[in-house]
């Protein structure tokens, strides 16, 4: 074991909070959003869709979709950042998991 | 070959496949080189997910609720997707580290409560106890179509095969079963919406073809003076499409058997990737489950309505004969008028590829397909509710001396008095496929959302205040269920489906109150949480922080 700088792992445990905060706000502007001015996109059309159906329909899936992805992509950079590399994950789990 | 033969064939060839899978699975797993490398890709878990996650009510009940509801039915594709944005943010990564097995577990370790974990091995029966009864439903319609009897048959029919299938037990942990479950069912479901949009667009491609037919659809609406499909909230009020949204997104998020599969990987880094792949496998269905309903809707608009009443189409005896289905000529006039044909929600998915005339094959993967989805996620729930009954009710607050024979006998005794009650139950269903499952998500939200999303992120939230969250979740919600669909009560036109809104809300404020008017948790449980901040292999510890070597260990 060895000790880390407890700022310099405040500062990846603030930099995963604004990349969870950001992409929350983007899932939820997405769906909530676009739900409460659905009656004011009736008349915009995507694709032959009325843009707040088709929102509902695919944008907000595929959305949340590739905010899945980034944050799986975004957070492995980050861990690499921070040298918190994951070596060895059998040695992790079996430290972490309790068996009954 | 009859259309029974063929659809009796693929769902036993698929059972077979599962079972087989399985098998040969456990004989695998005592090798000595299995066990030594048994680590899942996160893709293949994904896919797992995706098995467990889509149940009757995504499968049979989806696209037809969206084809009676119109816009008002996406809230179930938004809300059961962007229910995997708070899992894989805010909840399951850091659940992984902590590394407990069920959900009454972390709450009961994290709150150092055993009367917590007591509450949420209740709340974990009761919310698999309501989403069963969705499953019995489903699997009632598909059975009573195949053999063309009344759907109370058909569940009666399920009951059976539903106990037989959980005593099994074993084949629910593994995961290529669960692989092989999630292609089945996924090829089931997109060769009828591929096959119609040939039909209607000559595109292959549903999800980009069928914003032309949602326009001919308004045009149809306007000639024939209906309400139109695309208009928002003319089913309930725009609260009720937001307090859906919300009760089905924050169920997801605290829905037990979800969460455990999670568990199962390894590291936080997998669980995210999980997330993600699950999400992808998932959003397949649920981008094509709104094609479904638009092509449902234009061929029941444009080949069934109009026609003669005494020429009816041979499809549309066998499902009068299960119930949910009504066409009858009230004008008079010897001509099936739109306005005349009364089909329920939970019948539109299966009865499609027979109205579009896709063959017997196609039809009987859609039954094969459609019984993964309920057997499986009935499984499921089911062995949620032993365990919970077995383990942390009889087990941990009962009997602590108990055998593990008599363990067992309690666990598969509660599987049987479980299915059956569901399966009584849904004899006569309270609701639609998906209206029932959109129950037991409020109850989720109303009391594992809020009490996992605190545990996490919150340290000084205690035992007391975690108590008095969930129960005053439960009751508020159930609460608000029951005035709403038996009393008439709604505020904000918000109706039962919505209810977990209110449910985690009174939870959430329940639980800070208490918590901050009580003795904060011990120091180690603040560390605990602490360490949830960092990734797997940094431990907090005393206001430290270290990284574990594990190359030295």
């Amino acid at each position: 074991m060895k000790k880390v700088d407890k700022k310099h792992a405040d500062s990846y445990f603030r930099a995963r909070v604004i990349l969870i905060s950001c992409s929350l706000a983007v899932g939820f502007s997405v769906s909530y959003l676009v739900v409460l001015l659905a009656e004011n996109l009736l008349s915009i059309t995507f694709n032959g869709f009325p843009l707040h159906y088709y929102m509902g329909a695919q944008g907000a899936v595929l959305t949340f979709i590739i905010l899945l992805f980034l944050n799986a992509i975004v957070s492995d950079k980050l861990d690499k950042k921070y040298g918190f590399i994951e070596t060895n994950k059998k040695d992790i789990s079996s430290k972490k998991t309790l068996t009954h | 070959m009859s259309q029974f033969m063929v659809s009796l064939l693929l769902i036993i060839a698929t059972f077979g496949l599962y079972i087989g899978i399985a098998i040969f699975n456990k004989a695998r797993a005592t090798s000595d080189f299995y066990v030594a490398n048994r680590s899942v890709p996160p893709i293949f878990n994904g896919m797992a997910i995706g098995a467990d996650w889509m149940s009757a009510a995504s499968f049979i009940g989806m696209a037809g609720t969206i084809m009676i509801l119109g816009y008002d039915g996406l809230a179930y594709i938004m809300g059961w997707t962007g229910g995997y944005l708070l899992l894989t943010f805010l909840i399951a990564p850091q659940l992984r580290k902590y590394g407990r097995y069920t959900v009454p577990e972390f709450i009961g370790d994290r709150y150092q409560s055993n009367t917590a974990r007591l509450i949420a091995a209740i709340a974990t029966i009761i919310i698999s106890f309501t989403y069963s009864i969705g499953q019995l439903s489903g699997s009632g319609v598909v059975i009573g179509r195949l053999l063309e009897v009344d759907v109370a048959v058909g569940t009666l029919i399920g009951v059976v095969l539903i106990a037989f299938y959980s005593a099994l037990g074993g084949m629910k942990g593994i995961t290529w079963t669960q692989v092989a479950q999630y292609i089945v069912l996924i090829v089931a479901y997109l060769i009828p919406v591929i096959f119609m949009s040939l039909q209607l667009t000559q595109n292959p491609l549903p999800w980009l073809s069928y914003g032309e037919i949602i326009g001919e659809l308004q045009e149809l609406d306007k000639q024939l003076g209906v309400t139109e499909y695309i208009v928002p909230f003319t089913e309930a009020s725009k609260w009720q499409f937001i307090a859906l949204l919300f009760t089905l997104m924050a169920g997801t998020a605290g829905l037990p058997h979800v969460i455990v599969r999670f568990y199962t990987v390894k590291t936080m880094k997998a669980a995210r990737w999980s997330g993600a792949w699950a999400l992808l496998f998932i959003g397949l269905l649920y981008l094509s489950a709104p094609a479904y309903a638009a092509f449902s809707r234009f061929i029941l608009m444009t080949e069934v309505a109009g026609n003669s009443i005494s020429n009816l189409p041979a499809w549309t005896a066998a499902w009068i004969d299960t119930g949910k289905l009504s066409l009858a000529d009230q004008s008079g006039d010897g001509i099936l008028q739109w306005s005349e044909i009364v089909i329920s929600n939970d019948i539109v998915v299966m009865a499609t590829p027979e109205i579009a005339n896709l063959g017997v094959f196609v039809i009987g993967l859609m039954a094969a397909g459609a019984m993964a989805a309920a057997l499986s996620t009935a499984g499921g729930l089911m062995i949620a509710i032993s365990a919970a009954l077995s383990h942390d009710i009889y087990y941990r607050s009962i009997n602590p001396n108990a055998s593990e024979k008599k363990r067992l006998l309690v666990g598969r005794w509660s599987i049987v008095i479980a299915t059956v009650v569901a399966g009584l139950v849904a004899l006569n269903p309270p609701g639609a496929i998906t209206q029932i499952v959109a129950w037991a998500f409020a109850l989720a939200s109303g009391s594992f959302f809020p009490a996992l999303l605190l545990g996490v992120w919150w340290k000084r939230s205690n035992g007391p205040g975690v108590i008095a969250g969930m129960i005053t979740g439960l009751t508020v919600t159930l609460a608000y269920i029951f005035a709403a669909k038996y009393g008439g009560l709604s505020i904000l036109g918000i109706i039962d489906t919505g209810a977990g809104v209110f449910g985690a809300l009174a939870a959430i404020i329940a639980n800070i109150s208490v918590s901050l008017f009580t003795k904060a948790p011990s120091q180690k449980i603040q560390d605990e949480v602490m360490d949830l901040r960092y990734p797997e292999q940094l431990t907090y510890k005393d206001g430290e922080v270290w990284i574990n070597d594990y190359k030295d260990v």
